[in-house]
């Protein structure tokens, strides 16, 4: 067996606690999210307790400690996109996919996510797949969206 | 000893040189006050007398500013610094009590309050509601009054009267934290918690442990191990760091929970091991209530470990305590009066010739106990034959532990140290303490080498963990002695001999050879090893090093006094060697002598019934076998007494259980009084003692150096030359696929084993069971918790297995108990006592079923 992703990205870094946050950034790329596993090697090799580790990593939004979706879907509920009603974004998928905020669908295939703002607020209400950004979306659009999907 | 006391003065004339202190000053509402270098502004107001509230400041900790209720006014500055982070500077003029602060402290008092339940502080009723708040609550409910069990003793509430608050004008909001009951020693109610931080850098700046810390963000954020795991899964030591610093009732001792404030505090010793931190002993309706560490400053500053800080309450008043003197009728085992059970006592002692006797003591027993003790031996019964059960936390014998204690031993020298050895110590549950003063020493720079075959706390915060083969350890240190003395010798057969990297190696003598102030610390279970000639060269070569400090750890505390006292057959008080020789505990446990009479004082060190006509024991529980006679001895709360302490610190035991006789409270006495009765009865003149003080003079007659009152002097042993240091040269022997480290157990005290009267220690049960890397266990098919076969030496041992993933591959690791008291799941395990090497060779297998 070839070495572990871990391995490698331990081959990437001098390994001190500095390190961590690029560490956690690097192991969420691979996995998808944060293993528990991978938080107690990280803690031996970088010498910083796994608590801490969980309490940086819980600070930040950005990381997760379930497995992702294949696509993440986020909407964006900042002031703008909130007035120019993502809300029922928001309330569409969950509808439609039986699934909350911050959760993964049980197929595993999407997940959701809602943000402060993505800042491009002209372009509101915004929805997210992946990378790809729908601008000045609708209820009707957004199921297009998903239908396209399946 | 000329020669080692002009050292202990270099020593300290260095530390002292090494803190000449420049002073400073600035004025403060202004007055003028000086101040040491580097000191904040907050730490110049204390010690100056000028009250700043502060809630998350702690002198052990990096400024944090997290309340910000030491907001001062400083000329020249923008704004309303904080005092705990502001470093002080000469010529600076500071106002802390000015109308703006004050209304600026309020404001900022009332937002923490807007998220504390605060009916205990700011509530119009609370005075005509007293006589209502006396009802009877088996769980820390957070509702209503009286909820909470830091009721007036707390920070917060002395906060809020001094600020003056008397509303607040924000919603309270209620976190809504199920509170947690989880874990053994403290309960946790995060509701009340103000996120201070004290508890969470404590656990991660001093002690190293990172068991605390904050989650999540904003509003949401927490303290606790990560992924919602409880203390004991998240490797917590149960040091009670942080529940002694933290401000609210949020952590709270779980057996003294709603004992309210207490009626007074006393300053005492811990009698749990050698290091004697000094102690608060909190007392309420004249019972121990519960201990907090003492802020002394000569030996652990504020830190305990488990046993110190949660076990004394428990194990003085656990409900299995003997408390009246018993006698064997026929067959049944009955309650008498002090004065039948002395005159049967004295009757069997009467007459008996010299090779008909033995007494063995404990180690545990105070100077004034012991010096009675060996008195009532030698001088009203004419015999030798005493003997302590110290002699078994002392490998190597009393000679090589005399010399030991003739070598510099210094506790907050390590602190001062500017690199340190530490040989085989993890000091999680055991000597925490030297494990908090070794971080203090780092966070100065110290460089620190880890020899330990097993991983352990201080391997994790230090760059040169060398991890040879268990049993090498000697070898290496001796190797490492010669290079830092100057002597050359070959990196390469020391490393490939020890099963060591050599870089690692080179890496390691290079960082201790810039030190000027080397601390060599050293673990019992090195000690314990069947070859110590290796270790024994390293040590004494060390100590021939300029400003050397050494910490030569054992179990039991006062061992130390038990040799200064002559506690033992073939040593007098003193440290003269005796010319006649008695009966001795090693005898009795190989069967080869067998006295009629054998009186345990303190200690049952055997599973089963000693071989004689009659067995008195004298304690504070009954031991694990039938005795004939049994004298119910005060614990340490209920006499006063010193300890004498691993550096030969003299320090006072006090007496604060002091209620009379009674069929509840029971007929307990002094250890020494004991002595002193039955030897009156024995018509013995010498033995006439009628309080501790008396005794302590006694000794100080006889013992030249021994001081005549308590006295926390380091003091350096005399050594004695006519005891030979026993060189042990055993390598690993035995036949078997394991190597097996015995380690000797240190949760004892007096005649028990602590994890079995304190439930906390029960459930960690750090000292049981067969402990296996993971790989190991899975190689051989066993699972964690299984019982297998240990073959050791030729014979079989039933042992339950532990994962523990800080084993190296191939070891295994199991603790030997001295004490026997109450332990029935440590059966056979008597057997590792004749032991005489080890690491030794084993082999491990499943159980046979046909063993029933």
């Amino acid at each position: 067996m070839a070495s572990s992703p871990i391995e490698t990205i331990e081959e990437e870094f001098k390994g001190e606690p500095a390190d961590l946050i690029p560490v956690l950034q690097k192991v969420q790329s691979v996995y998808g999210y944060l293993p528990q596993d991978a938080l107690s090697r990280i803690s031996r090799w970088l010498k910083i307790s796994e608590n801490e580790i969980y309490g940086v990593a819980t600070f930040y939004a950005q990381f997760h400690f379930t497995p992702r979706g294949k696509h993440h879907l986020r909407v964006c509920l900042g002031t703008a996109c909130h007035v120019k009603g993502g809300e029922q974004m928001i309330e569409v998928v969950k509808r439609r996919l039986e699934l909350n905020p911050g959760e993964t669908t049980k197929d595993g295939k999407y997940d959701l996510e809602r943000v402060a703002c993505l800042g491009c607020c002209a372009l509101a209400p915004v929805f997210t797949l992946d990378t790809k950004i729908y601008a000045q979306m609708s209820v009707l659009k957004l199921q297009g969206i998903l239908d396209e999907q399946k | 000893m000329p020669s080692s006391l002009n050292r202990e003065v270099t020593v300290t004339e260095k530390l002292s040189r090494s803190k000449e202190i420049q002073t400073f000053k600035m004025e403060i509402d202004h007055r003028t006050v000086s101040f040491p270098e580097g000191a904040t502004v907050l730490r110049v107001a204390e010690l100056n007398n000028v009250y700043i509230p502060s809630l998350c400041s702690h002198k052990d900790l990096s400024p944090f500013g997290g309340c910000r209720m030491c907001i001062v006014e400083i000329e020249g500055m923008r704004g309303y610094p904080l005092a705990c982070s502001t470093i002080a500077e000469e010529g600076m003029k500071i106002l802390t009590d000015t109308a703006t602060l004050r209304d600026m402290r309020k404001e900022i008092l009332q937002l923490i309050l807007s998220e504390h339940p605060s009916s205990c502080l700011v509530c119009g009723e609370s005075e005509e509601c007293k006589q209502y708040q006396y009802t009877i609550r088996k769980t820390g409910v957070s509702t209503g009054c009286r909820y909470c069990p830091n009721d007036n003793q707390c920070e917060l509430q002395n906060v809020v009267e001094r600020i003056g608050l008397a509303e607040i004008t924000y919603p309270v909001y209620y976190r809504g934290y199920e509170a947690e009951h989880d874990d053994p020693f403290f309960d946790r109610d995060y509701n009340v918690c103000i996120l201070c931080g004290r508890c969470v850098r404590m656990c991660q700046e001093l002690r190293g442990t990172s068991i605390l810390s904050f989650k999540y963000r904003g509003p949401k954020v927490q303290i606790g191990p990560s992924f919602g795991k409880n203390h004991v899964e998240a490797g917590c030591e149960f040091c009670g760091a942080c529940v002694s610093v933290c401000p609210t009732g949020a952590l709270a001792d779980k057996s003294s929970k709603w004992d309210g404030k207490p009626d007074g505090i006393e300053i005492s010793t811990c009698p749990f091991c050698s290091i004697g931190c000094q102690i608060d002993l909190h007392h309420k309706g004249g019972r121990l209530s519960k201990v907090y560490p003492n802020l002394d400053s000569e030996i652990n500053d504020g830190q305990l470990c488990v046993r110190g800080r949660f076990s004394l309450p428990e194990a003085t008043h656990y409900h299995e305590r003997a408390k009246k003197p018993m006698l064997r009728r026929g067959k049944y085992f009955r309650e008498v009066t002090w004065p039948e059970a002395q005159t049967e006592v004295v009757s069997k002692l009467k007459g008996l010739k010299k090779d008909e006797f033995l007494m063995v003591v404990s180690g545990d027993l105070t100077n004034e106990s012991l010096y009675a003790a060996q008195k009532f031996v030698r001088h009203c019964l004419g015999s030798d034959s005493i003997d302590s059960t110290a002699r078994l936390s002392l490998p190597g014998g009393l000679g090589l532990w005399s010399k030991l204690f003739s070598l510099p031993i210094s506790i907050k020298g390590i602190a001062e140290a500017d690199s340190i050895i530490a040989v085989g110590l993890d000091s999680r549950f055991y000597f925490s303490v030297v494990g908090v003063q070794i971080r203090r020493a780092l966070k100065k720079g110290a460089d620190l080498v880890t020899i330990d075959a097993r991983d352990s706390n201080l391997a994790r915060y230090t760059d040169h963990w060398l991890r040879p083969r268990p049993g090498a350890e000697g070898m290496l240190l001796s190797f490492m002695a010669q290079r830092l003395g100057g002597k050359k010798g070959s990196l390469k057969s020391i490393s490939k001999q020890a099963g060591l990297d050599e870089d690692r190696l080179k890496k390691a003598i290079e960082s201790l050879d810039k030190g000027e102030n080397l601390a060599v610390i050293i673990s019992p279970t090195v000690f314990e090893y069947g070859d110590n000639t290796a270790l024994v060269d390293a040590i004494f070569q060390l100590a021939k090093r300029k400003d050397t400090i050494f910490v030569p750890l054992y179990h039991g505390s006062n061992v130390r006094g038990s040799i200064e006292l002559g506690a033992f057959g073939e040593l007098l008080p003193g440290g003269a060697k005796s010319k006649k020789q008695g009966i001795s505990l090693a005898d009795v446990m190989k069967k080869q002598k067998r006295p009629k009479v054998i009186y345990l004082v303190g200690q049952a060190p055997f599973q089963e019934r000693p071989d004689c006509d009659y067995l008195i024991s004298q304690d504070i529980y009954y031991p694990p076998f039938p005795v004939d006679a049994f004298l119910p001895a005060a614990s340490f709360a209920e006499a006063g007494g010193t300890l004498t302490n691993i550096e030969g610190r003299v320090q006072e035991l006090v007496k604060i259980e002091n209620l009379p006789d009674g069929a509840v409270t029971g007929f307990v006495r002094p250890d020494w009084k004991i002595f002193s009765e039955l030897g009156q009865q024995l018509d013995s003149e010498d033995l006439q003692f009628k309080n501790e003080e008396e005794i302590l003079r006694e000794i100080h007659e006889t013992i030249p150096g021994f001081p005549a009152r308590p006295d926390r002097q380091p003091r350096l042993l005399k050594a004695t030359s006519d005891l030979t240091i026993e060189k042990r040269d055993h390598s690993p022997v035995g036949t078997g696929e394991m190597l097996l480290v015995v380690e000797p157990a240190g949760f004892q005290h007096r005649g028990i084993d602590l994890s079995y009267v304190v439930e906390g220690l029960k459930e960690l049960a750090i000292e049981r069971g067969l402990r296996l890397h993971p790989d190991d266990l899975a190689k051989r098919g066993l699972a964690a918790g299984e019982e297998v076969s240990l073959i050791v030496d030729g014979k079989q041992l039933i042992v339950t297995t532990k994962a523990d993933s800080e084993c190296p591959v191939g070891v295994a690791y199991l603790s030997h108990p001295v004490n026997f008291g109450g332990l029935s799941d440590c059966k056979g395990l008597e057997l590792l006592y004749g032991l005489e090497s080890s690491p030794i060779r084993v082999s491990i297998g499943a159980v046979e079923s046909n063993r029933y």
